[in-house]
């Protein structure tokens, strides 16, 4: 046991559908576990992202039946979340942002078998994509910022920041690469967030630089 | 009632030196012991001296026809409680030129933000919030919180802040004394911590190799991620702590005991689990590719 919430809480809260003890429960906890709150906080951001889809979008067709094989593996596992259409567009959203995005996240609590997604192709647990998306979500909007004033900024300024970038992201692609292959490693999911961290940061220190510096 | 403010102009002296284009600059005023100073722009060197004295005093030499703007804010009659000042160049995009020497009291808490440029801090007490792209930081003292973030430039630290966060893309950082709560995070750049005492410190590189050869408090705690820099941990001679340390692909070298590190998973990378002493303390080490050395000092 862990002592932090389970997958299904989360999703329960981030449906809003739990009951006022449990909310009070949950509160409590998440008052005092970033970790935990963080983790709400994407699948929030990956509800909101999915709002915005297409009602009958159409997915490939293996993408179906890779979410119909996690469905299968969750087994009698609270069905709560997926039953709910809103969120099974959020899984559908987060496997097709994962097989065409670089990198992913999240923690080892979070990592049991209900949150992990038995699929031919590899990808990284269905979590682990709502949190990516989190800092996807987050690198795209604080490049676009990097990129507003660029045109600002000296030619080695910018040199010096896409040659770090560049470093980051193959260690992003290695890592989550190695993580795709083998989801159970704690190591691997803390190095993987750790990378993730640095691209962010490194992006925010970048959109933070003017002209006069 | 509303306090009535106003700014002083800057007292810039022109025309000093005409042969070296040079101007003056000269700002003196009575301020607060805990005064909050702002500095950006464009200039090449900032030295920046805590002393005991409840006045603040800026002077230099900047490039003919640089804009100092900004001032001292402040209710008339009264110690100023903050001051800002912007350095523009006369033609933007000028290379950084110029030093300045700021004088204010221990208490203040001091902003510094430039592009390329060497800053020097000593004997402040207060808050420092430092940021340069290239160049160099150096900091000697104890502030009451550190903060610096750097792309290119290398940051030194002597001292013994409360509470401290240092940042570069490839810059290398050298850090002597001690903090309570210290975070470092860089890209490429390669981090030394050694002596002094810390109770939290989370270490954070992609490529960059990490030295951490101080001591972790009773209770302490240090966690170090790198992908594919070097990891080595200097322990002093009788260290109690519990090292929790793996890679994925790398290796883990071990001379302060017997213990051998075992396979990782899947056969690849290292793990080693280390119990020293009573374990009074916790070291967490995680390297994708890079080696880890575990040293007695």
């Amino acid at each position: 046991m862990t002592g932090h919430l389970s997958l299904n809480t989360l999703n329960v809260l981030a449906d809003g559908l739990a009951t006022p003890d449990e909310q009070g429960l949950a509160a409590a906890h998440l008052a005092r576990c970033t970790l935990c709150q963080g983790a709400l906080d994407a699948l929030r951001a990956t509800m909101r992202l999915a709002a915005a889809l297409p009602r009958s979008m159409d997915p490939p067709s293996e993408v179906w039946r890779d979410i119909r094989a996690t469905i299968h593996a969750q087994g009698r596992a609270d069905r709560r979340w997926w039953s709910v259409p809103g969120r099974l567009a959020a899984a559908a959203a987060a496997l097709i942002v994962a097989s065409s995005a670089t990198t992913a996240l999240v923690v080892q609590h979070y990592r049991s078998p209900e949150a992990t997604v038995a699929v031919r192709q590899p990808v990284l647990p269905v979590a682990w994509q709502a949190a990516e998306l989190g800092y996807l979500s987050s690198v795209e909007q604080l490049r676009g910022q990097f990129e507003r004033q660029r045109g600002r900024l000296s030619p080695a300024t910018i040199a010096a920041v896409e040659r770090s970038l560049g470093q980051v992201d193959a260690a992003i692609a290695e890592a989550r690469g190695a993580l795709m292959r083998d989801q159970a490693n704690a190591a691997l999911s803390e190095l993987l967030a750790s990378n993730y961290r640095q691209k962010v940061e490194l992006l925010r220190r970048a959109s933070q630089l003017d002209a006069s510096t | 009632m509303p306090h009535s403010r106003f700014w002083i102009s800057l007292v810039v002296a022109l025309g000093a030196s005409p042969a070296a284009a040079q101007q003056r600059v000269d700002v003196r005023r009575a301020v607060t012991p805990d005064v909050y100073v702002r500095i950006t722009g464009t200039f090449a060197a900032l030295r920046v001296t805590g002393w005991a004295r409840d006045s603040l005093v800026l002077t230099g030499s900047l490039p003919k026809g640089t804009r100092v703007e900004g001032g001292v804010g402040g209710t008339p009659g009264q110690p100023a409680r903050g001051a800002k000042f912007y350095i523009e160049p006369a033609v933007s995009g000028s290379a950084a030129a110029g030093s300045l020497d700021l004088m204010v009291p221990a208490g203040a808490t001091v902003w510094a933000k430039t592009g390329s440029a060497t800053i020097e801090v000593s004997a402040i007490g207060g808050g420092l919030d430092l940021n340069v792209i290239g160049g160099s930081i150096g900091v000697t003292g104890n502030p009451r919180e550190l903060n610096v973030e750097s792309m290119d430039g290398t940051v030194d630290v002597n001292g013994s802040p409360g509470w401290m966060r240092i940042k570069t893309a490839t810059g290398d950082i050298a850090v002597r004394g001690s903090a309570p709560d210290a975070g470092f995070t860089t890209v490429g750049g390669n981090l030394t911590v050694r002596d002094g005492t810390y109770e939290r410190v989370r270490i954070e590189s992609v490529t960059g190799n990490v030295t951490f050869g101080a001591t972790l408090a009773r209770a302490g705690n240090l966690t170090i991620d790198s992908h594919s820099g070097t990891i080595e941990l200097q322990l002093p001679p009788k260290a109690s702590l519990d090292i929790e340390a793996t890679t994925i692909a790398g290796s883990i070298l071990n001379t302060v005991t017997s213990r051998r590190p075992t396979p990782g998973r899947e056969g690849r990378g290292d793990e080693l689990t280390l119990n020293l002493g009573i374990g009074d303390a916790r070291a967490t080490l995680r390297s994708f590719k890079g080696n880890i050395r575990l040293l007695t000092r």
